[in-house]
């Protein structure tokens, strides 16, 4: 592409472009802004002085970021063997999988989180089998603490996983397997020496993704908590809508959004890695 | 070339923006806009006010909900106020107030009915009463009173209690014996002191009015701290008003709006003082409007039912909206902390 296509081209995305700027960029900027601007006073830092002095909004942060930690090591612990499992299959299977996978996007999240309610809930079809079969004589506790929100949000959050990783392990060559085999090499030293290491940029790259997304989550916790899981978005609600103490919030927003960008960074660099 | 594309292409998105302006700022006062809190609230405005005025005057009032001291604070921070009319809760009346979103309701044109006097703020409209009470599942054991519903070993079950401090608070402290009329100033920290005995009996903190009854439907719950029109009259639920908090909804005029609209507006709260539509309000959803000629005017059965009536009254403790304007955030970080540990 010369020069002179380029500006063209600038020319048909400008008005999409202002638009972004306007609508979504700028709001932003005046939010993230609001932590530093006090009306009349000019730039302060009070709000991240607070922060630093009553520091628990800091551990609802920290918080935050386990859980996330927490939901993300379910998600490869499930999402791995899931993929590489998908990848041995018949294509006719395999696409039966991947729908599989991929049709949890098409229900909403909300009635996606409210399903979990009928399933392990203190009425719900495992306690019922549990109790039945007699493995237990009390209801099991699955919801309205940290477990109920792990299973919800790796639910969720699975196919963000899979289908990177699945995608990585297609493109492994059948004949490299074949190849280390023919050399003599047991199927666990295949595995580990040249299966996994080529999936790994993938793997570190799916696993950073739903580690992000993991820290923005709004209705699993609120709702498979039961309030009982503070994280950083619920508190951040509570800031906004409530309160309402934008500059907090936006405060809080800014380290959450730095943080966020840090691990995209490096998200960024694993992927181009992969891609290679 | 490159440069006056991109100009052009700015300045013929520009007009699109003034026309979309333009739009927002045609408001006319045969309609007006309100925020409420929504579900079967906002429904009992539009069945008891909404449709009296409109048959009365032609003027129309747009519902919207849901109604948080945030949103009030966008609309009036953004110069665009679309809405005349914001619910508030009694508290939120006066951080409203500090925060400079609402303008001062003109009695003399509301010209009401007879109402108490507490609903006659200088802020606000009060229009709906509405309590927070102790429920359990039909069957449970009947505590009556909060030192009882807090006694988890002789009313074993799990507990739905809400997750905001100036719910949870004045019960907790109620338990340790603090009688209805000591609670204010509260002594918060004996309050969280006992809320951390029965934390873990606590199954779910609520934050939507729709949860506690549910939960104890589904029996993830037996006992809940819930608002009084979620349960009164369902079988599925027994309930005791003693040692209850009882609340005032008020209805606030967004700040900057325009004269014509409020004029609207207040027809509208004229028609909120008027005890016979404060009754068809109350057929809706079992809360009260701010008329001391009501009683007369509902179901003799029902008026255990509602916020306001003589033999409820006389066992809840009125809100101190005051109280909680002053420490509110303060004891908000403490919640959190609190939350922390659970």
């Amino acid at each position: 592409m010369n020069r002179r296509e380029r500006s063209t081209g600038f020319g048909f995305v400008a008005p999409l472009l202002v638009l972004m700027v306007v609508a979504f960029n700028a709001p932003i900027a005046y939010m993230l802004g609001l932590a530093f601007w006090d009306k009349g006073r000019g730039f302060t830092l009070e709000h991240y002085q607070g922060l630093v002095e009553a520091p628990v909004y800091l551990r609802v942060l920290g918080n935050t970021m386990r859980i996330a930690l927490i939901a993300t090591l379910a998600n490869v612990i499930i999402g791995y063997p899931l993929a590489h499992w998908m990848r041995g299959l018949q294509s006719r299977a395999r696409l039966i999988a991947i729908a599989l996978v991929v049709l949890p996007f098409w229900v909403s999240i909300l009635v996606r989180t409210y399903a979990w309610i009928v399933v392990l809930g203190n009425g719900g079809l495992v306690n019922r089998a549990l109790q039945w079969s007699g493995l237990t004589d009390q209801p099991v506790q699955f919801l309205y603490n940290e477990l109920g929100v792990t299973i919800g949000m790796a639910n969720v959050l699975l196919p963000f996983l899979v289908l990177p990783l699945f995608a990585a392990m297609i493109r492994i060559d059948d004949r490299l397997l074949q190849a280390a085999a023919s050399l003599g090499a047991p199927p666990r030293t295949i595995f580990w020496k040249v299966y996994f290491p080529l999936t790994l940029p993938a793997l570190a790259a799916g696993t950073l993704l739903v580690f992000i997304l993991c820290l923005g989550f709004y209705i699993t916790p609120a709702i498979l908590g039961g309030g009982r899981v503070p994280m950083i978005s619920n508190l951040l609600d509570t800031l906004i809508n409530q309160i309402p103490r934008w500059e907090q919030a936006s405060a809080i927003s800014t380290i959450l959004l730095v943080v966020s960008l840090l691990i995209f960074a490096a998200y960024r660099r694993l992927d181009r890695q992969a891609s290679l | 070339m490159k440069r006056r594309t991109f100009v052009g292409a700015a300045a013929a998105s520009l007009p699109a923006f003034s026309f979309l302006a333009a739009g927002g700022a045609r408001a006319q006062s045969k309609e007006i806009r309100m925020i409420e809190a929504g579900g079967l609230s906002g429904d009992s405005i539009q069945v008891g006010y909404i449709d009296p005025l409109k048959a009365k005057t032609g003027i129309n009032v747009v519902r919207e909900s849901p109604s948080s001291l945030g949103k009030l604070r966008a609309l009036v921070e953004s110069g665009q106020t679309s809405a005349t009319m914001f619910e508030l809760g009694s508290g939120v009346v006066l951080q409203a107030k500090k925060l400079g979103l609402i303008e001062p309701v003109d009695w003399a044109a509301v010209n009401p009915a007879a109402m108490f006097p507490e609903a006659k703020a200088e802020y606000g409209f009060g229009y709906q009463y509405f309590s927070t009470i102790m429920a359990w599942r039909a069957g449970a054991k009947e505590p009556k009173n909060f030192t009882e519903f807090f006694d988890t070993k002789a009313f074993p079950g799990k507990r739905c209690l809400p997750d905001y401090p100036h719910y949870c608070l004045p019960f907790a402290l109620q338990a340790t014996g603090v009688p209805i009329d000591k609670l204010f100033p509260l002594d918060v920290d004996t309050a969280f002191k006992k809320l951390d005995e029965i934390k873990k009996e606590v199954a779910v903190w609520w934050k939507a009015g729709a949860q506690p009854p549910q939960l104890m439907k589904d029996n993830e719950v037996q006992y809940s701290i819930c608002w009084s029109g979620r349960v009164v009259g369902d079988p599925a639920f027994g309930l005791n008003f003693a040692g209850g908090k009882a609340d005032l909804s008020f209805f606030g005029i967004v700040k900057g709006s325009k004269p014509e609209d409020k004029a609207a507006a207040y027809k509208l709260m004229h028609e909120m003082s008027l005890p016979e539509n404060q009754a068809k309000a109350a057929a809706v959803i079992s809360y009260t409007g701010p008329s001391p000629d009501l009683d007369a005017l509902l179901p003799k059965d029902k008026l255990w039912q509602y916020p306001t009536s003589k033999q409820n009254k006389a066992v809840q403790y009125f809100e101190n909206a005051e109280w909680w304007a002053e420490n509110g955030e303060a004891v908000n970080k403490k919640w959190e902390a609190f939350k922390l540990n659970l």
